[in-house]
């Protein structure tokens, strides 16, 4: 599989790599209606931008300079050829504001499916897929990389073809009107073309280095600022200031050598135009004198030059703009087509399946890579309402065992079943709704508490304030202002760790589930809601099936049952007196405890 | 503020003008070239010859134009990047002389992204801004008389719509950059979104949050696109607009000079220059209101620059070369707030600072960082409540104490470049050997040598990836390296297992011995190798004392010893 992005400043795609374009326009198919709709208006545009010189022309060589009619039928003549030329105006206006507002939806919408799309993916992908792929890069591909997609569906469509069908026309115009001179005009197309495709290569060469130099300049500032302290601190000042010197002197010298290609470039437009207007003025002067041509067309064809000239710019600048849109393009289908899926349970459970909060886990060994083995033959069970603590140092597996029960990793050897049923004739959302998890970190979402704690699970408020109370959780609502419906999350009420870990157990029973896990905190939390997290832990233990990791013996001590584990293994199991009886590692923790 | 970069590129700005205004004089006279060829050619008064001296003289003004067209934009849009430079390299220098209470205030992804939107927003009025300006003015102008020069009136029926052009665009760019910010701030949104739901991907999937989530994001897309959609209204009118406006006047061109042609007031060729000037006027009339827009943005940014340039640190000066008698530190009942804020972190602290281990504990939040860094000095203090060497601490120059210390801090930053000169950052002028000795103290020695370029590796981007355990340790070898008197390690270890920590401890009590040090810890048994431990809650001093001592008397302090106690290695192994 490629490794998305390493490359992502030196990465170009050649434009016909068809499988891109396929899968592009896949997605471009569902809008075909509107985006039909923006050709046509394409047309409008053309034909009313290309029309308003002929109009003149007419005019001018029918009435204006034409002494053959009276003078009524000239000014007559004129108001009426006015009058179009004013209906033109405004149907070239209409058109060309709802082409770009349409293009804009339909690629807007296009944007924002693939978005959805690629986010619902990245989200069914299984989790070690996560520890390979630092969270800005997937970051990038949803947010930057649809962004770069989408200049391409705006921009690049429309202006394209607007500008190549207007510069086809004007030359189908010209000719038509003066077929030698038309030809004459023609030889500025391949000079116009070789000079805008040199261009274009030779900006994107000095636009990459510029953006290299840059991001060099600004990783070093970034780096140099955040560390400013230890520059201080090391006087270290001088050097610091001279290498950011150098950097930036560097930028400076790359943004010249761009200013000297641009100002090269952009006045040599300009110069095929004026040229132009000096072929005009000879060889269409001397058309006139030979009475080939109006006075009229002459006029036409000048106004016809200016128009031809203008998109040249902005062709070179949107080839730019295709190659980084298509690299994106590419980034993103390959993030697409990662096949890293969780896996599915071949058959579902049938609905009628009963979890009754039993679990065993059999013989089971499972290492994160082939190096390090990390769990060896664990095998315990938790019976219908029982609590068993894990009690181990860090490092010893016990976040690991709860990993393996939710199917984040799959074991090596051995199975782990959920009141009978072996975990992977299980789908993962059915598990994870049987198993609640109260883990260390918790996700706060920005929102109010109410919709923080029901989730998904479409829970009102009268039932959310029930089940808090049953499980004594109320006092902990009662402390916040206003009550379930207080905002939290980013620029709401702050919550301590001991408070989050409220959060999360009112979330996982109001989920219902029939087992429960729980990760205790294991900094310190203040006094008060340590008395509520005992209360809440008391009716649990009570209530439910629990595994629950435990960093204080007091909580241990409540258990039926308690595991030992270390490096992997288990040690010692059996009831707090059982173990104090064994005189091994558990009652030489619990003696140092009072000693 | 520019005066001084605007007067030393004063030559260069001076003839980039002048250059463009000679390519305006240019362009003017096309039209006037033009009007002779028509004029001669509708009454037939011209020959070929005439005719092709005509169209080379405009060919010939072409290239000189093209010439002048490169100087002005080499001279000026040059001075606009040289300028950027310049500033950038004010900001910069002065930015590494603030203190503590800037970068409060200043994060660094705010400089960051003040700094290049901020300078690129100079740049662009002082460049491209600058000409626009100018070039509209002049041009504008100078087409504007010579089209009264033909004809007065029919000047007037054709820039009747031409106001409307310079108003439109003036409103439309402006409510385009109000809902251009929106975009972009609904485009971090969604940014961050993603970026915590990705990174909680395990609680996502634990909670099945999966569904729901992607409900959320698609809301947040909605929005964004909505927004976008608002700004392609305003984007899409601006430049439809312009192309009315332009053909508006254009068709009052055709219509009453067609008449005046008509009635002979004006020749066909006055009608055909008449055309060519009013098309030289829709570009200046665009850019009266985008340029307005952009200078406007130029001196916000500016007065943000300004207002960065002038921000003062807030540690007084001292006396200037004055250095302390010895590296004791006294603190008589220190009070702190960060500056311009009320909250209190630190209160009434009464506390000596002599040789010897001081280990620092206490719940996350409580100042145990703050501390440290008032000791570092990187915040200033009210006098006479920080005592160094018996004298007050704000009689000395910041970078004398500095001088004095070494700080490890939480997040061990290291620098683009090898390892050895990340170790010698402090001083680089050290041998080899000294920083081998100070890798083998923080135990990272034989690390180093696993990787391929050993000590000659670089870090960061494109270097190798250490753990934050080996980031950790390098950093820590860094402030040994320096074998300065004062040693703070600020929770430096947390990342590096306990059986190696014990083992970093147990190699640098050499280096420890007989200086200051300050221990920040949140693993008690490593605290009993302190010769005092200072417990902190609530920004104030909740117990001092032996390691024994607080275990009996210190509330906090014992319920952390009971709580880690699960997590250490069990006891049989210890003794092993």
């Amino acid at each position: 599989m490629r490794n998305f992005g390493y490359f992502e400043e030196d990465y170009t795609v050649s434009i016909s790599e068809k499988g891109l374009w396929r899968r592009i326009i896949s997605y471009v198919r569902p809008f075909i209606i509107p985006f039909s709709g923006a050709v046509l208006l394409s047309l409008f545009v053309t034909a009313s931008t290309l029309a308003l010189p002929w109009i003149m022309q007419r005019a001018i060589d029918l009435f204006i300079t034409n002494p053959e009619k009276t003078f009524d039928v000239r000014i007559d003549g004129l108001g009426l050829y006015g009058l179009a030329y004013a209906g033109l105006i405004c149907i070239n206006f209409i058109a060309a504001f709802s082409q770009v507002l349409l293009l804009e939806w339909i690629g807007q919408s296009i944007m924002q499916r693939l978005r959805q799309d690629l986010f619902s993916h990245l989200l069914q992908i299984h989790l070690p897929f996560f520890t390979k792929h630092p969270v800005g890069r997937l970051v990038t591909r949803l947010t930057n990389d649809v962004q770069n997609m989408h200049e391409m569906f705006t921009s690049i469509m429309v202006t394209l073809f607007n500008d190549l069908l207007r510069m086809v026309g004007i030359l189908v115009l010209l000719i038509y009107m003066n077929l030698h001179l038309g030809l004459l005009l023609f030889v500025f197309v391949p000079l116009a073309a070789a000079i805008t495709i040199s261009f274009s290569r030779l900006a994107r060469v000095q636009f990459r280095s510029i953006r290299k130099q840059l991001s060099k300049l600004n990783a070093f500032i970034q780096e140099t600022v955040s560390g400013v302290y230890l520059v201080q601190l090391f006087n270290r000042s001088r050097d610091m200031n001279r290498q950011f010197a150098e950097l930036n002197d560097g930028y400076l010298e790359r943004t010249l050598r761009q200013i000297r290609l641009f100002g090269t470039f952009m006045p040599l437009t300009e110069l095929m135009s004026t040229m132009a207007v000096a072929v005009i003025l000879w060889y269409g002067g001397g058309e006139i004198i030979q009475k080939e041509l109006s006075l009229g067309e002459l006029v036409a064809f000048l106004s016809y030059m200016r128009l031809f000239f203008q998109p040249l710019r902005e062709i070179s600048q949107k080839y730019s703009i295709v190659q980084s849109a298509l690299a994106s393009a590419e980034r993103i289908f390959n993030l697409l087509d990662t096949k890293d899926h969780e896996q599915k349970s071949p058959a579902l459970p049938d609905p009628e399946k009963s979890f009754n909060g039993a679990l065993t886990f059999a013989d089971v060994n499972f290492s994160y890579n082939s190096q390090q083995q990390i769990l060896h033959q664990i095998s315990f069970s938790v019976e219908q309402g029982e609590t068993v603590a894990i009690v181990g140092p860090t490092g010893s597996g016990k976040s690991t065992i709860i990993n393996l029960m939710l199917r984040f990793y799959e074991p090596t050897s051995g199975v782990i079943s959920l009141a009978g049923h072996p975990l992977h004739s299980l789908s993962p959302h059915i598990l994870r709704r049987e198993i609640g998890v109260v883990m260390q970190e918790t996700l706060i979402l920005q929102d109010t508490l109410l919709n923080n704690i029901a989730l998904d699970t479409g829970k009102n408020e009268k039932q959310v304030q029930d089940l808090l109370e049953q499980s004594q959780l109320g006092a902990f609502i009662e402390r916040l202002p206003d009550g379930l419906q207080t905002q939290i999350g980013e620029g709401g009420q702050t919550m301590s760790t001991g408070e989050k870990q409220l959060l999360a157990i009112a979330r996982v029973l109001c989920r219902e589930p029939s087992f429960l896990v729980l990760d205790e905190a294991s900094s310190a939390i203040d006094s008060q809601t340590e008395k509520l997290l005992e209360q809440t832990l008391e009716y649990c233990f009570n209530k439910k099936s629990v595994l629950i990791i435990a960093h204080r013996l007091s909580t241990v001590q409540r258990a039926d049952r308690i595991i030992v584990l270390e490096k992997g293994r288990i040690r010692e199991q059996g009831s707090h007196s059982q173990l104090l009886e064994l005189g091994g590692i558990y009652s030489r923790l619990v003696a140092l405890d009072f000693e | 503020m520019l005066g001084p970069i605007y007067a030393k590129h004063r030559l260069r700005i001076g003839l980039g003008l002048v250059a463009l205004l000679g390519v305006n004089f240019l362009q003017l006279t096309i039209p006037k070239i033009l009007k002779t060829g028509i004029d001669g050619l509708s009454d037939n008064s011209i020959s070929q010859r005439e005719l092709l001296q005509l169209a080379l003289l405009i060919c010939a003004i072409g290239i000189l134009a093209t010439i002048l067209r490169f100087c002005w934009r080499y001279l000026v849009i040059g001075f606009s990047r040289h300028l950027e430079r310049d500033l950038r390299k004010r900001i910069f220098t002065h930015i590494m002389t603030m203190d503590g209470a800037f970068f409060t205030k200043y994060s660094t992804g705010s400089i960051m992204a003040h700094g290049a939107n901020d300078l690129s927003a100079v740049q662009m009025a002082c460049g491209m801004g600058l000409v626009a300006a100018v070039d509209a003015l002049v041009m504008s102008l100078a087409a504007i008389f010579f089209m009264f020069h033909i004809h007065a009136k029919l000047t007037l029926f054709a820039l009747l719509p031409m106001p409307v052009l310079a108003i439109a665009t003036r409103i439309l760019s402006k409510r385009l950059h109000q809902q251009f910010d929106r975009v972009q701030e609904q485009f971090s949104l969604m940014t961050e979104f993603a970026r915590s739901s990705i990174s909680s991907i395990r609680l996502l999937k634990a909670y099945t949050l999966e569904t729901s989530q992607t409900k959320r994001f698609e809301k947040l897309g909605m929005d964004y696109v909505h927004s976008s959609i608002r700004v392609a209204i305003i984007q899409g009118l601006l430049f439809p607009v312009a192309t009315l406006v332009g053909s508006s006047g254009m068709l009052m061109v055709l219509y009453f000079g067609g008449k005046l042609v008509i009635k002979e007031a004006i020749s066909m060729g006055d009608f055909v220059a008449f055309i060519t000037y009013l098309n030289m006027l829709i570009w200046p009339m665009m850019a009266i209101g985008w340029v307005t827009n952009l200078v406007q943005k130029g001196i916000t940014s500016l007065k943000r620059i300004h207002r960065l340039l002038h921000s003062r640190s807030h540690l007084p000066g001292g006396i200037a070369g004055k250095k302390p008698d010895s590296p004791t530190f006294t603190l008589q009942n220190l009070n702190f707030s960060y500056p311009g804020s009320e909250r209190i972190i630190l209160s009434g602290f009464n506390l000596q600072l002599l040789p010897g281990i001081l280990g620092i504990t206490g719940p996350t939040g409580c100042g145990k960082t703050t501390f440290c860094q008032i000791i570092a000095r990187m915040f200033p203090v009210a006098d006479q409540t920080l005592l160094v060497g018996g004298q007050d601490i704000n009689t000395f120059p910041p970078q004398s104490i500095q001088n004095e210390i070494s700080y490890v801090g939480q997040e061990p930053l290291l620098f683009s470049s090898t390892l050895a000169e990340n170790i010698a950052f402090g001083s680089p002028d050290a041998e080899m050997e000294a920083i081998i000795r100070a890798a083998k103290a923080a135990a990272v020695h034989d690390e180093i040598m696993a990787l391929p370029d050993g000590y000659d590796s670089r870090t960061g981007e494109k270097g190798v990836t250490l753990s934050g355990g080996q980031r950790q340790r390098v950093a820590l070898a860094r402030a040994l390296i320096c074998n300065r008197p004062v040693l703070i390690m600020d929770d430096c270890l947390a990342a590096v297992d306990t059986a190696t920590e014990q083992q970093i401890l147990h190699n640098i009590a050499d280096w420890m011995h007989g200086k200051v040090v300050i221990w920040v810890s949140q693993r008690v048994k490593q605290l009993a190798l302190a010769d005092r431990i200072l417990v902190i809650r609530n920004g104030k001093i909740d117990g001092l004392g032996s390691y024994a001592e607080l275990k009996t008397d210190n509330d906090f302090f014992r319920d952390i010893v009971r709580r880690q106690r699960l997590q250490e290695p069990l006891p049989e192994n210890s003794h092993a």
